[in-house]
């Protein structure tokens, strides 16, 4: 089994007052028209005026976010810098195509397309950062944070010495994004709120979402807010292959499900996918609260790494906030936390988080 | 030319994004890249594809192209010679 990993700073850009806040969800932010849009923030505190002219918005909202986790870390140097995002910045995308047909493939801009590549946020990062080891960007649909977190548990795994590393993931959503995943069902037909996305979890769909997390990472436990004991990949999921891989986590560390304090769960309010879930809300005992994260930050590929970001807040603040709240717990502390997340039918996740 | 040049500058501000500045902001003679406008290699591109859209004008040479770049009066100047549109 590889060693643990620990996170010694996080930092987030969501739909909710996350980054610039100081306890955690001051105010609740929700949504009436089925998508939830990064709140922005003032991106010019963490970018080169001059840098920052030519960026679209995923790449000040990466950007932005990379920095404050390296700040608030107070690491001197990174070995690395890994990325997951599972559709990159698409509004560049979609601006670069849009001019393909528009101009007739002639005369196009070059900043859309030199932007649109998904391993422009790890660029921009290593050169503020001043960071010339690893750089990598997996690009994995609903696995991409995960690989990115991988990845990083396997570099450290094999490290002789303490090593730092920045780890993180983005997505983002545009109108032509959501207007196209609407036609093969991704979202919710009506809903009023998307607070009450999880009292709809009868009927196909979810709401839209976006954001970015990134965390430093590193093999020593000093000044850690908390460890990463283990992560798993599920593909093609099922309740009861998730169920499996639950408690063989657990299991190989000794555990079992009511020694877990909090349950952060990725129910998406979309009935397909419920099922996943139902034998932890079933399984869970009186100790274990389940809580819930999509309607306060949406469906996208990453966020995991918006779960993962709520977790370290958690082990902070010692509380989950009501809002949260599924299934309320009687736990005195916050010391485990297990997070079980999927994105669509392909793939599902299970990260065992211990608090430092 | 003086019109050309105005518009010139609207144009350079709306492509580069150069958030604040308005064309009384550029100097006709001064250099847009280095100390001047502090513009880039990528800078560069964008006024390439900026001639070719507005004025059909496309230049192949890279010499010649970095001598029509010095300046706002520079391009203006081979604008209004070269300019198909």
């Amino acid at each position: 089994m590889m060693k643990p990993v620990y996170i010694s700073a996080a930092a987030a850009l969501s739909p909710q007052n996350s980054f610039d806040a100081d306890t955690l969800l001051p105010d609740v932010i929700s949504s009436d028209n089925g998508k939830l849009f990064v709140k922005d923030t003032d991106y010019s505190k963490f970018i080169n005026p001059v840098a920052i002219r030519r960026m679209s918005r995923m790449l000040k909202i990466g950007i932005s976010t990379g920095i404050k986790a390296v700040q608030l870390s107070g690491a001197e140097k990174l070995d690395g810098i890994i990325t997951g995002t599972g559709r990159g910045s698409m509004r560049d995308m979609e601006l670069f195509l849009g001019d393909m047909i528009r101009l007739k493939e002639e005369a196009l801009n070059p900043t859309y397309f030199i932007q649109s590549t998904y391993n422009s946020v790890n660029g921009w990062l290593a050169m503020q950062t001043k960071c010339t080891g690893y750089n990598q960007t997996y690009v994995h649909r609903g696995h991409s944070f995960e690989m990115s977190l991988l990845d990083a548990k396997m570099l450290l795994h094999d490290a002789t010495e303490p090593q730092t590393y920045l780890v993180g993931c983005l997505d983002e959503m545009t109108d032509d994004y959501f207007i196209v995943k609407s036609k093969i069902g991704y979202w919710k037909k009506a809903l009023p709120n998307s607070l009450q996305l999880l009292q709809h979890s009868n009927t196909q769909g979810s709401i839209g979402g976006e954001g970015a997390a990134f965390f430093t990472i590193t093999n020593t436990s000093a000044n850690s807010i908390c460890s990463v004991e283990q992560l798993k990949m599920l593909q093609k999921p099922t309740a009861a292959f998730v169920q499996e891989n639950i408690d063989s986590i657990l299991s190989a560390h000794g555990m079992k499900l009511k020694d877990i304090d909090v349950v952060l769960c990725g129910m998406s309010g979309d009935a397909r996918f419920q099922p996943l879930y139902t034998p932890i809300l079933e399984n869970t005992t009186a100790h274990t609260t389940v809580a819930a994260f999509k309607h306060l930050c949406g469906e996208y590929d990453t966020s995991t790494g918006f779960a993962m970001w709520l977790a370290t807040k958690l082990f902070q603040e010692q509380s989950t906030p009501e809002v949260l709240i599924q299934k309320k717990g009687i736990n005195p502390a916050i010391n485990n936390i297990l997070i079980v997340n999927h994105y669509t039918l392909n793939s599902a996740s299970v990260v065992l988080m211990k608090k430092s | 030319m003086e019109d050309l040049k105005l518009t010139l500058k609207q144009q350079i501000i709306e492509s580069l994004n150069l958030q604040g500045m308005t064309p009384a902001d550029i100097d006709d003679n001064a250099p847009l890249f280095g100390d001047g406008l502090g513009l880039d290699s990528i800078d560069s591109l964008e006024l390439m594809v900026l001639l070719e859209r507005n004025y059909g004008i496309k230049i192949e040479d890279a010499r010649e192209g970095r001598k029509v770049l010095e300046s706002v009066a520079s391009m203006a100047a081979y604008i209004e010679q070269n300019r198909k549109i």
